[in-house]
């Protein structure tokens, strides 16, 4: 297992491995998307489009040596630009030039052929990477060995269970040994010892003094193991600079972006969700152990028989923090009809600071069937003394002997 | 011009890897495999020896071995048709390559005329192996296969550089490929002979027949392989203007369809 404290630690230097002058990237959005060649004679020159500058104006020098971090949310353009610097795409604006050979994981295992064997597909994907039957040979036993194949290596991929795949396409990226090496999103595959195994030898990238480029939506990761962070945003470079003071700010920025959504077959409908004060004003922000009153106004054009309401609180992550509901408190309500109310009446709120999510529900007494769920449509913000982690709030002490 | 020549250079193993995979691929869990590339011309020429050459009498034509005079010509035509049918759809097939890793692109169209060279070359052993046995007359000029095929090859590459890329902005392009094969088969001079062209044409139709360079190079073949000075018909339409500016044609293809494909293939990751 390799120390946390040792990724992060590597040989840098003032040589430039990629350099990126004043790059914009533009898609055009058709507004009918004609792709044949019937319509393209008939709309002659009539094919509208907008232009969508996925990218402009980045500039960044990457020097050998570092690791850096491209976050950003969906859309950002952090994907465009990877993709930029392995040339798969050619900007429509600027320069990009890279010096030493790139391996990306944009995706793992593509171009894998499923009728080919794990062998085979081995050398075929290394030498798309643009790498020699020979550099294979000598790094081939260390493929297979760290993909965890073992015999499987002569079977068809189409037999490959999925894990085995993305094993097998991370493996061959990183051991090809590559100067640059692009990584998207992709470590995250496999389970825990695998992960460790890929952020081990990660490690042993940075400290061979290799270019690492690494897209992610995990700002903690990408503090964790890089030099330096690229916060992108609608295609334009937010903010370069230290992983964790990027880190800080990106969370409480990521933190407003609230998506909620909610569904159900509405037999039952919210009118209104109401968050309040133990003295019954609303209310957005609480103390450890304040009271707080949930109030839903809630309405059932026809009758309902034997409804279930319910509540939940979730963290940013969408983990729930305490739930509960009608049938869990005992009580059966027989049938609704027209207008109602549903108040559940909190003592003290245990929470540790942080912003919560509250999604209210009613559904059927199974739970099969959802009326309305309104999924993380609402917030507070807990304000608690104290710096301990996790969820709650624990009144403890520490003693030393 | 001179970057993106050097990178396909130093990506030839993947070309060599890539048409080792489509030459495998096509033969996937069949016992016989490769076997199969030879199997199927031996087949057709049993049938057409038969059929031909113990049924119908070709009348008229002054061609003897009419199987060897068609196998002639057929062989060539295959490694055109499956070349091109292949290299239409390839980048758009093999999208999840081209989306996601960097190769010089050609790479993928040029695989598909490697494969199709191959098996062009093992069916023509087969074919070199029956007329052996059948204690055919084989012309001097033989030799000259490998430049024949080297002459066909360009041209094909030079076309299916052009189909590949565009086929990426206009799909059609991959079954209008298939008709327009069909059509030009029939107007290349494979099974029948070119006297029934220059019998039967108006002299300026003839003119049109003659612009089409397959019409050339399978003629080539029908000289080196069939051997028409021995087995007739007596009169080729061979010309040396003809070889000449199909190969100044050809060259010429080659060099304009990879300028073509380089100067579009950064936009092919978007449109795909």
């Amino acid at each position: 297992m390799v120390e946390l404290s040792e990724i992060g630690q590597h040989v840098l230097s003032d040589k430039k491995a990629i350099e990126i002058q004043g790059v914009g990237k533009c898609f055009r959005i058709y507004h009918d998307l004609n792709q044949s060649l019937k319509e393209k004679v008939i709309n002659f020159r009539k094919r509208g489009y907008e232009k969508f500058w996925a990218l402009r104006d980045i500039d960044l020098d990457i020097y050998q040596g570092e690791t850096i971090s491209l976050v950003g949310p969906n859309g950002s353009g952090k994907s465009t630009l990877l993709r930029l610097m392995t040339r798969i795409m050619t900007p429509n604006e600027g320069k990009i030039s890279a010096h030493g050979k790139i391996a990306a994981m944009l995706e793992l295992g593509a171009g894998f052929q499923p009728d080919l064997t794990g062998k085979e597909n081995i050398y075929l994907n290394a030498s798309v990477l643009g790498f020699t039957k020979r550099e294979v040979d000598a790094i081939y036993d260390e493929i297979v060995d760290f993909a965890e194949l073992g015999p499987f290596i002569d079977n068809q991929v189409k037999n490959y269970s999925s894990g085995m795949y993305v094993r097998l396409g991370f493996s061959i990226a990183i051991n090809v040994n590559p100067d640059i090496l692009l990584v998207d999103e992709v470590l995250a595959v496999g389970d825990e010892a695998f992960q460790a195994k890929c952020l081990e030898k990660i490690n042993g990238f940075q400290r061979a003094g290799k270019t690492i480029v690494l897209v992610t939506h995990n700002v903690d990761l990408a503090a964790m193991i890089s030099d330096r962070i690229l916060w992108l945003e609608n295609g334009r470079a937010k903010k370069l600079g230290d992983p964790r003071d990027i880190c800080g700010e990106y969370h409480e920025f990521m933190r407003v972006d609230i998506e909620g959504t909610d569904y159900g077959t509405r037999r039952i409908v919210f009118t209104d969700v109401q968050i309040l004060g133990g003295d019954g004003r609303p209310r957005a922000k609480f103390a450890y152990r304040d009271p707080m009153i949930l109030r839903f106004a809630y309405e059932a054009a026809e009758p309902v028989e034997r409804p279930v309401f319910g509540f939940g609180f979730y963290d940013h992550l969408g983990l729930m923090v305490y739930g509960t509901n009608t049938k869990l408190k005992g009580i059966q309500i027989p049938r609704v009809e027209g207008k109602g109310t549903v108040e559940y009446r909190i003592e003290a709120l245990p929470m540790a600071s942080g912003r919560y999510f509250l999604s209210v529900a009613a559904h059927t007494e199974d739970g099969l069937v959802n009326y309305h769920w309104m999924d993380k449509m609402f917030y507070f913000d807990m304000e608690s003394a104290g710096s301990d982690a996790g969820y709650l709030n624990i009144d403890c002490d520490v003693q030393l002997d | 011009m001179k970057t993106k020549l050097k990178s396909l250079y130093q990506y030839r193993e993947l070309l060599l890897n890539l048409t080792r995979k489509e030459v495998k691929v096509k033969y996937k869990n069949s016992v016989l495999g490769i076997v199969w590339s030879m199997i199927n011309p031996l087949i057709m020429l049993l049938v057409f020896y038969i059929a031909f050459g113990l049924f119908f009498k070709v009348q008229g034509t002054g061609i003897e071995f009419f199987a060897i005079y068609l196998m002639s010509g057929i062989l060539p035509w295959n490694f055109l048709a499956n070349s091109l049918n292949l290299a239409v759809g390839t980048v758009v097939s093999n999208g999840n390559l081209v989306k996601k890793v960097y190769f010089p692109r050609e790479v993928l169209p040029l695989a598909n005329v490697g494969a199709a060279a191959f098996n062009f070359f093992l069916q023509s052993l087969v074919l070199f192996a029956f007329m052996l046995i059948l204690r055919y007359h084989f012309s001097p000029w033989l030799l000259m296969f490998p430049l024949v095929m080297l002459l066909e090859a360009l041209f094909i590459i030079g076309v299916a550089l052009f189909l590949a890329a565009l086929n990426v902005f206009y799909r059609d392009l991959q079954h209008l490929t298939e008709i327009v094969l069909m059509a030009w088969f029939w107007m290349t001079p494979i099974v029948y002979p070119i006297t029934y062209i220059t019998d039967k044409l108006p002299g300026w139709a003839q003119q049109i027949y003659f612009l089409n360079p397959m019409t050339h190079i399978i003629q080539l073949f029908h000289e080196i392989i069939y051997h028409p000075s021995v087995y007739g018909p007596t009169t080729s339409y061979l010309s040396t203007k003809g070889i000449i500016g199909t190969t100044a044609f050809s060259v010429g293809f080659v060099v304009l369809g990879y300028l073509f494909f380089t100067s579009r293939e950064g936009r092919f990751a978007e449109f795909i």
